[in-house]
C-alpha cells in the first residue's frame, strides 16, 4: 500500500476550522442546490440575505435578540458537555423558566427593579427544577440523560400551552392564545435590543472564567475526560454531574425569562421557538469552551435572522431547521474527517535518516 | 363499558404498533452497536412521503413502500456519517432528526390538513376476530398490525438468537474488535443494520400516517420517535421486548383519549403528558428497583462507540 490515510489523535484549531468552514460551505452548496430545483434564485436570495440581515439597522437588532436565548443556551448546553452528559431538554427549561417568570409578573405587583430580579429567580429556580429528575437519576442511577431531558419537553411545550391558553389567558383582549402583557419589561438599551443582551455576554465571559479557572470547573473537566480516574483522584463526580446540570437548566430558563420579559412580553405557546434545540448546535459548534460559545451563537443567530428573509420569500420556517440540520451534519463528518491525513510509505530507511 | 375497553385497546394497537415498529428499527441499530437519535426526523419524513405518495395513487401500500425507501434514504445517509466516516454517533443523529422534520415540514408545505385518500382497511381473523373485547381489537386489525406484532418480531428474534449470522450481528455490537480478529464484516453488518432499523423507523412514520392519524400536520410525529428511542431501554434490546413495550404505550395513549371522550375532571394537556412522563417513569424505576435488571437489560457492551482497527 503505497497511499493511506493515517488518523491523527489530536487535530490542531487551524486544522479543524479549515475543515469546518468547509463543512459549512458544503451545506450551503447543498441547501443553494435544492432553492435553485424549486424554481428560486439563489443569488436574489443570498443578495437580499445579507442586506436586510446584517445591512440594515433593524435586521442588526433582530440578530442581537436572536443572539441573547441562543448565547444562555448555547452556554447551558455547553457546561453539561464538559462533564459529558448531553442536556438536550434546554428547550423544556425554556419554558419552565417562561412559566416562572411570568407567574411572578402576571401575579406579584411591585415596581420594576424588585419584580424583574425576582421573576429571574423564579424562572431559574423552576428551570432548575425542570431538570433535578433527569439530572438525580443520571448522576445517581446512570440513566441516560439524552432521552429523559428530551422527553421533558414535550411536556413542557404542553404545559405552557395549557397556560397561556387555559387558566392564565389574557382575559381582556382574549383574541391571542396567550396570557395578558406582563406589567414590567427589560429595559431596552438600542431599538429592540433590551438589557439581557449585554447580561448574557456577561454570563457566558463568568461561565468561562468559572469552567476554565475554578476548582468547580477543573473537576467538571476532569470528571467527563475519564470519570474513573477522577473518582480515584477524590472528585465527588455524582455531585458534579448534578451541579452541572442544575447550571444548566438555570441558564436555559433565564433564557426564557428574558424571552418573556424583554422579547415578547407575554407568555404563548410555542414560545421558545427552538431555541433549545439551536443551544445544542452551539455548544457543538463551541467544542465545549464557553468563549467559543461567542462565535458559535453569532453563526446561529445570523442563520435564524437569514431564514426571516427567506420566509418573506414563501420558505416555510422549517426550511431554517433543515439548513441547521444540514450544517450540523456536514460538521460531524468534518470534525472526524480533520483526523486524517493522507500518508505516502516511505522506505524505513529514509524514514530512519528523517528523524533527527 | 364493554364497548369502551374495546375502542381503548384497539387504540392501543394501533397507536402501539406506531411506537413498536420504529423501536424495533432501532434494536437492529443498537444491536450491532450505533445509536440512531435520528428516528424522530426519519419518522416525520416516512409520514409526509407516504402522504404524498397514497395522494398521487392511492394505494396504502405503496405509500408504506414510499415511506420505508424515505428511511432506508436517510438511513444511508446516516450510516455513511457513523459507520463509514465513524463521526460522532449523537451529533449525527441530531442532525438526522433536525433535517428529517424541516425537509418533511418543507415538501410537505402543500399537503398540510389534506386527509390521507388511501389507508389500510380491517382485515379480520375468521373466528378470532368475533371475541368478545379483544376480537374486534386485536384480531380484527389491518394487515400491517399483524406484520408489526407477530411477523417481524418473530423473524427478527429468529435472525437474532437462532442463526450464525445473528450471533455475527450481536457480537459486531458487543465486541467488534473480536469480531472483526474472526473475520466477520463489522462495517458492512454495521451499515446495513442501522439503514434496515432507519428504513423501519421510516415505514412507522408511514404507518402513522396511513392508520392511525392519517393527515399531514407540522409536527405530527410530536415526539414518538424519541418515546421509541426510551422503549428500546425499556425492551432490554429485544424485537418481542420492543413490541410488547410498544403495545403498553400504546395503552398509555388511549387512557388519555378515553379521559378526554368521557370528560375526567382533567385538562386534556395533561392527558397528552401521559406517554412523555410515563416513557420517563418507565425507564428510571426498573433501574432503581430491580439492580439485577441492569444486568439482564444491559445495553451492547460497544453501544455508540465508533470502531476504528487501527486503533484496536
Amino acid at each position: 500500500m503505497a497511499g493511506t490515510l493515517h488518523r491523527l489523535p489530536t487535530v490542531t484549531p487551524a486544522r479543524r476550522l479549515a475543515w469546518r468552514a468547509g463543512a459549512i460551505a458544503a451545506a450551503l452548496a447543498i441547501t443553494t442546490l435544492f432553492l435553485a430545483l424549486s424554481g428560486r434564485d439563489p443569488r436574489l436570495l443570498a443578495d437580499l440575505v445579507v442586506r436586510s440581515a446584517v445591512g440594515s439597522r433593524f435586521g442588526l437588532e433582530d440578530l442581537a435578540l436572536f443572539l441573547t436565548p441562543l448565547l444562555l443556551t448555547g452556554a447551558a448546553v455547553t457546561v453539561t458537555g464538559r462533564i459529558g452528559v448531553w442536556n438536550i431538554g434546554a428547550e423544556g427549561q425554556f419554558y419552565a423558566g417562561a412559566i416562572g417568570a411570568t407567574a411572578v409578573g402576571l401575579f406579584l405587583p411591585g415596581p420594576a427593579w424588585l419584580v424583574l430580579p425576582l421573576m429571574a429567580a423564579c424562572g431559574i429556580a423552576c428551570g432548575m427544577g425542570w431538570i433535578l429528575l433527569p439530572a438525580l437519576a443520571r448522576a445517581y442511577a446512570g440513566v441516560n440523560e439524552i432521552i429523559t431531558t428530551l422527553l421533558l419537553n414535550f411536556v413542557a411545550g404542553l404545559l405552557t400551552t395549557y397556560l397561556a391558553v387555559g387558566p392564565w389567558h389574557d382575559r381582556v383582549t382574549g383574541a391571542l392564545a396567550s396570557t395578558g402583557r406582563l406589567p414590567v419589561r427589560i429595559p431596552e438599551i438600542w431599538g429592540v435590543v433590551h438589557w439581557g443582551f449585554p447580561i448574557a455576554l456577561a454570563i457566558v465571559l463568568a461561565l468561562a472564567w468559572l469552567t476554565t479557572r475554578t476548582r468547580w470547573g477543573y473537576q467538571i473537566t476532569i470528571g467527563g475526560a475519564n470519570d474513573q480516574a477522577a473518582r480515584y483522584a477524590g472528585i465527588p463526580v455524582r455531585a458534579r454531574i448534578l451541579g452541572a446540570m442544575l447550571l444548566s437548566g438555570g441558564l436555559a430558563a433565564l433564557a426564557g425569562m428574558f424571552e418573556v420579559a424583554g422579547t415578547v412580553h407575554r407568555l404563548q405557546g410555542g414560545l421558545a421557538n427552538n431555541f433549545g434545540y439551536f443551544g445544542i448546535v452551539v455548544a457543538v459548534l463551541a467544542r465545549g469552551s464557553c468563549l467559543n460559545v461567542l462565535p458559535a451563537a453569532l453563526l446561529m443567530a445570523f442563520i435564524l435572522d437569514a431564514g426571516i428573509v427567506l420566509q418573506t420569500q414563501q420558505l416555510t420556517a422549517s426550511a431554517v431547521l433543515a439548513i441547521t440540520g444540514l450544517v450540523l451534519f456536514m460538521i460531524a463528518i468534518a470534525d472526524e474527517l480533520a483526523h486524517y491525513r493522507p500518508v505516502t510509505v516511505r522506505r524505513a530507511t529514509t524514514g530512519a535518516e528523517a528523524r533527527p | 363499558m364493554i364497548d369502551l375497553l374495546t375502542g381503548m385497546l384497539s387504540t392501543a394497537v394501533l397507536a402501539g404498533g406506531v411506537l413498536a415498529l420504529a423501536a424495533l428499527g432501532e434494536v437492529l441499530a443498537e444491536r450491532v452497536g450505533v445509536t440512531n437519535l435520528g428516528v424522530e426526523g426519519l419518522m416525520s419524513l416516512g409520514a409526509v412521503v407516504a402522504i404524498i405518495t397514497v395522494v398521487a395513487t392511492p394505494d396504502p401500500w405503496l405509500g408504506l413502500l414510499a415511506a420505508t425507501l424515505a428511511g432506508v434514504a436517510g438511513g444511508m445517509a446516516f450510516a455513511f456519517a457513523t459507520v463509514i466516516v465513524r463521526a460522532n454517533q449523537v451529533l449525527c443523529g441530531l442532525a438526522v432528526t433536525f433535517l428529517g422534520l424541516g425537509l418533511s415540514a418543507a415538501i410537505g408545505h402543500d399537503y398540510a390538513g389534506v386527509p390521507s385518500p388511501a389507508t389500510f382497511g380491517r382485515v379480520p381473523i375468521p373466528g378470532l376476530s368475533s371475541l368478545p373485547v379483544i376480537g374486534p381489537a386485536v384480531f380484527g386489525q389491518n394487515l400491517p398490525v399483524y406484520l408489526i406484532y407477530l411477523v417481524l418480531p418473530a423473524l427478527a428474534h429468529w435472525v437474532m438468537f437462532h442463526t450464525r449470522h445473528g450471533l455475527a450481528m450481536r457480537a459486531v455490537g458487543e465486541n467488534p474488535a473480536a469480531a472483526d480478529a474472526a473475520g466477520l464484516p463489522v462495517t458492512a453488518l454495521r451499515f446495513w443494520y442501522v439503514t434496515l432499523g432507519a428504513g423501519l423507523a421510516g415505514a412507522a412514520g408511514g404507518y402513522l400516517t396511513l392508520t392511525y392519524v392519517p393527515v399531514w400536520s407540522e409536527g405530527l410525529v410530536a415526539g414518538r420517535g424519541w418515546i421509541a428511542l426510551a422503549l428500546v431501554i425499556f425492551a432490554g434490546y429485544r424485537p418481542f421486548g420492543a413490541t410488547l413495550s410498544g403495545l403498553l404505550f400504546g395503552l398509555v395513549t388511549a387512557l388519555s383519549f378515553v379521559g378526554q371522550a368521557r370528560n375526567w375532571p382533567i385538562a386534556p394537556a395533561f392527558l397528552n403528558m401521559l406517554p412523555y412522563l410515563g416513557t420517563i417513569a418507565f425507564i428510571i424505576v426498573p433501574v432503581i428497583v430491580w439492580h439485577r435488571m441492569r444486568r439482564i437489560m444491559a445495553a451492547p457492551a460497544a453501544l455508540g462507540v465508533p470502531y476504528h482497527r487501527d486503533v484496536r
